[in-house]
């Protein structure tokens, strides 16, 4: 019996070790650009403590705001769109039989095992020949496209919770199908829906690929931004934007974290 | 009796992914098989040539830097994950844990690029602290090869390997293993002949999660790839940007798809035959 | 209030190729606790489902009061139905739940409150009204959906299995609670189950069905004493199966010859003549078994021999597997009704005598006929 535990011990060191390398791995690098965004100077020496580059990126960075304004103006079309069309979809594919559904099915599963390229490039076509002149408007069309089978397999994912006899049992109480949609099938799978909308809206705010293929001029949006600056010229400000994307993204992350532990109880 | 609302309730996403999706795609797949443009664009005639200039030496060389850059991502990756996926699974505070793991994920992935051209860069932490402390004269180049390619790509996929590996060994039953000890296996035997075939479904998912995003990437060899080391994903951009070769890029992107899919049905039928023979879901 | 009478007219049902009811007939009567009972894969439940609305049969009417309603959708049925799984929306609250159907009707609010009200406590619900259905234990997640279905004022109410997701001593409470609720509210239920013991217990009668036909209906006395064939007397209880050639009729019994228990005697249940060919069934607790030969004063007892093959020890009574001296094996069983007794015990591989009377047995089949 000492023998078990003292190595399952040791087993358990051996994992913990990977572990804590994984996440050395992880975050040494962010803990790094945190760091070096309070330094004084230019260069990765650390020189000084100063805010010096968080008042450069807040008040002298107009082309980073407009940007990131765009960023937040797709995210949120994007994923109110997609969400729409992947929940019913999602509801559509699970409880129904109907003409084409194998073909729905592949064409939705398809965009996701792809890799971005594809998708960046055959819209980039696509746009070219409709004569569609690319900006804002296909930026937010190529994220809708992307978005929805994540919401579709996500909404799934929390339908497949339920039995259809959820769905008999409201219309034996006299629901039609309107009253069935929108006071049980949808309430009832408001955390997927919800996961899926935050999903989509991560997903758009982290994309650069696919919008890096149908973006026009002007058209800019934070990770275009954030290219462009890796690719001509970095500026320490930029270690700062990246913290404040770092607390961002922590911030969403606890708090989808706090919203879904709330929902599911 | 119950009306079918299935067409009503799909139409919507019918008709867009039909449009924005499937439209687009043959684009790629038809184009492929046409005479590029003055300017761009195709020409309406039938033509293979794309897809004869895809034997050139370059290309031989791009395709076997995309396929030694990408395997060597896949297998470090799936290494690396397995046992933080592991001991996340049998922690008491998996949760939480959890947590550490998805946190990168949420962070922005160019953001993410850039951290390590913080540490890496010719003026980077890196390079920085050594010439300090004199060991280095002048600043070594760290980035702008194959390896930095790799090591910041198993940066960005690790998550993605780590939470399918999870969620299989979260669900393994470990008293398996204490059987298998119990009728004579060794630790490792166990290991092996046990906890590995019954997490093969996340194994192949953690791998085809890796995998096809190593192999269509653009952006990490774009950005610190250099000159030297390309990959399929920058000559498709190049093609369509700067060569204006359209037939060219279709047909590249034909070559991804074509792999990407062969991968996924390939590691489909490892998943759904082990999940057959196994029962259920595992 | 009253319940609805419920006519199954010639109804069958396909599911492409496969035929799973065919052509049942049945009358269901105002007020009645009656069963469908039947082995999985039987038809029960898509002839429930074909009452509530959910499945239209390939041919045939549903009756409900005299009054087709074949062509109705279920909210225009004056039924309700209890699902397996509860079906409860996991989003509402036990009142919101019970309270969802007045809703959909814009019932003016308080007159809503007082009638759910009303329905929770005739379930007993009341301290739990305001919690969500996962914090709900099984059997109160199965109340709060009778008193969503009951609110509604049914004709008849549906019940699909509702008790097969249950443990066994919860099941019996619970069948207890349906059991009372219908005497109190009077309508009626039509209740599907493959619980023979459950179906007994409550049903006013029973229709016994197998692979899509309606082999008996009756009271649950007529199905357990008189089944229609050997599956109902299988299905329902246990029973020993004797079958034999009819060598003697006299004026109130038979002499039948069994190949493997020799000449026995039965009661005439049914028209006999010599040389028919009788399947008979014997439920265990009507042979007597003693390691003592009995003393029988009447010619209509029959009395046989065998060994303990197996015995099994329960409490309140003790089941034994007999095995005769050709290999037929019976089963039958000895209540513990006094602690001390002068008999000694039987114990394992014992010699037993096992004596019944012809009144006792019943006649199910002649020359393959019920």
């Amino acid at each position: 019996m000492k023998d078990v535990l003292v190595r399952s011990h040791i087993k358990h060191r051996i994992s913990g070790s990977f572990f804590w390398f994984t996440m050395l791995f992880f975050y040494a690098p962010l803990l790094v650009l945190i760091v070096f965004s309070f330094n004084e100077g230019r260069s990765m020496n650390f020189t000084g403590f100063s805010f010096k580059w968080y008042k450069v990126l807040f008040f002298d960075s107009a082309k980073l705001w407009g940007s990131f304004y765009n960023t937040l103006l797709i995210a949120v079309t994007s994923a109110l769109v997609s969400t729409v069309i992947g929940t019913l979809g999602a509801i559509g594919i699970y409880w129904y039989n109907f003409k084409m559904k194998r073909y729905l099915e592949v064409v939705s599963y398809l965009p996701i095992i792809l890799p971005e390229i594809i998708i960046g490039v055959s819209m980039l076509m696509f746009f070219a020949g409709m004569n569609m002149p690319l900006g804002l408007s296909t930026i937010i069309i190529a994220h809708i496209t992307f978005n929805i089978p994540y919401v579709l397999l996500i909404v799934i994912a929390r339908l497949s919770e339920f039995d259809y006899s959820i769905i008999e049992a409201a219309h034996d109480l006299g629901a039609t199908e309107m009253d069935t949609l929108l006071k049980v099938i949808i309430p009832m799978c408001i955390p997927g829906i919800l996961s899926g909308f935050l999903m989509a809206i991560t997903l758009s705010v982290d994309d650069f690929v696919i919008t890096f293929f149908v973006t026009g001029p002007g058209a800019s949006t934070l990770p275009l931004h954030i290219y462009s600056m890796l690719r001509f010229g970095l500026s320490p400000a930029i270690n700062a934007l990246s913290v404040i994307l770092i607390v961002g993204s922590l911030a969403m992350a606890f708090m989808s974290k706090k919203l879904f532990k709330h929902m599911f109880n | 009796m119950i009306k079918n609302y299935g067409q009503r309730y799909t139409f919507p996403i019918m008709v867009w992914l039909t449009v924005f999706f499937v439209i687009p795609f043959s684009i790629i797949l038809v184009g492929s098989f046409l005479e590029k443009g003055l300017y761009g664009g195709f020409e309406p005639a039938f033509s293979i040539e794309a897809y004869k200039a895809l034997m050139s030496d370059t290309m031989r060389k791009v395709t076997l830097n995309t396929i030694f850059i990408s395997v060597a991502t896949t297998v470090l990756t799936v290494l690396l994950a397995l046992p933080t996926a592991y001991h996340i699974a049998r922690s008491p505070y998996k949760e939480k844990l959890l947590f550490l793991v998805i946190i990168p994920f949420w962070t922005n992935f160019l953001i993410r690029i850039f951290a390590w051209i913080a540490v890496l860069g010719n003026n980077g932490l890196v390079n920085n602290f050594f010439v300090n402390i004199g060991i280095f004269n002048s600043p070594v180049q760290l980035l702008y090869n194959k390896w930095a390619i790799i090591l910041i790509m198993i940066y960005t996929s690790l998550p993605f390997a780590i939470l399918p590996l999870y969620a299989v060994i979260e669900k393994f039953d470990f008293s398996l293993l204490e059987a298998a000890r119990d009728l004579g296996a060794t630790k490792s035997q166990s290991m092996f002949k046990i906890l590995i075939p019954l997490i093969l479904p996340g194994i192949s998912t953690a791998v085809l999660f890796t995998f096809i995003p190593a192999f269509g990437n653009f952006a990490i060899p774009d950005i610190v790839g250099g000159t030297d080391v390309r990959m399929l994903g920058n000559i498709i951009n190049e093609r369509l940007k700067t060569a204006r070769n359209w037939p060219s890029a279709a047909a590249i992107s034909m070559i991804l798809t074509t792999i990407s899919v062969v991968m996924v049905l390939l590691f489909n039928r490892i998943i759904s035959s082990k999940e057959r023979k196994i029962g259920g879901n595992i | 209030m009253i319940g609805g009478t419920v006519k199954v007219h010639n109804v069958s049902k396909n599911f492409g190729t496969t035929q799973v009811l065919k052509d049942i007939k049945l009358e269901i009567n105002a007020g009645e606790f009656f069963s469908l009972l039947g082995p999985s894969g039987c038809g029960k439940t898509t002839l429930l489902r074909i009452i509530a609305g959910f499945e239209i049969p390939t041919s045939g009417d549903i009756l409900l009061d005299n009054e087709s309603v074949i062509n109705k959708a279920p909210n225009e049925r004056h039924v309700n139905t209890i699902f397996q799984n509860y079906a409860l929306f996991p989003h509402l609250t036990v009142f919101e739940n019970v309270a969802f159907s007045l809703r959909l009707k814009k019932i003016d609010k308080n007159i809503i409150k007082s009638r759910v009200a009303e329905y929770v406590n005739l379930v007993r619900l009341q301290e739990h009204i305001n919690k969500y259905p996962a914090q709900l234990s099984g059997g109160q997640r199965q109340r709060v959906s009778i008193a969503r279905a009951l609110i509604n004022e049914p004709r008849v109410l549906l019940l699909d299995e509702p008790l097969s997701a249950l443990d066994a001593k919860l099941r019996q409470d619970l069948l207890m609670e349906l059991d009372r609720i219908h005497d109190i509210i009077g309508i009626t239920f039509i209740y599907v189950t493959h619980d023979q013991e459950e179906a007994m217990s409550v049903s006013d009668r029973i229709a016994v069905m197998q692979e899509g036909n309606l082999l008996q209906v009756g009271t649950p006395f007529e199905i357990y004493e008189s089944p229609a064939d050997m599956f109902v007397a299988d299905f329902i209880g246990a029973s020993n199966n004797i079958e034999g050639k009819v060598i003697e009729v006299t004026e109130n019994r038979a002499y039948i010859e069994t190949p493997d228990i020799g000449r026995i005697t039965v009661d005439l249940d049914k028209k006999l003549k010599a040389s028919d060919h009788i399947k008979v069934t014997l439920r265990p607790e009507k042979i007597h078994i003693s390691k003592k030969a009995p003393s029988l004063d009447s010619p209509k007892w029959n009395c046989i021999s065998g060994k303990v093959d197996q015995m099994v020890y329960t409490g309140s009574h003790t089941r034994f597997i007999i095995k005769t001296e050709h290999g037929r094996v019976f089963k039958t069983f000895k209540q513990h009704a006094q602690y001390f007794t002068d008999e000694e015990p039987i114990q394992w591989e014992d010699n037993v005598y096992m004596w019944w009377h012809a009144d006792d047995s019943f006649i199910v089949e002649v020359n393959g006929n019920r």
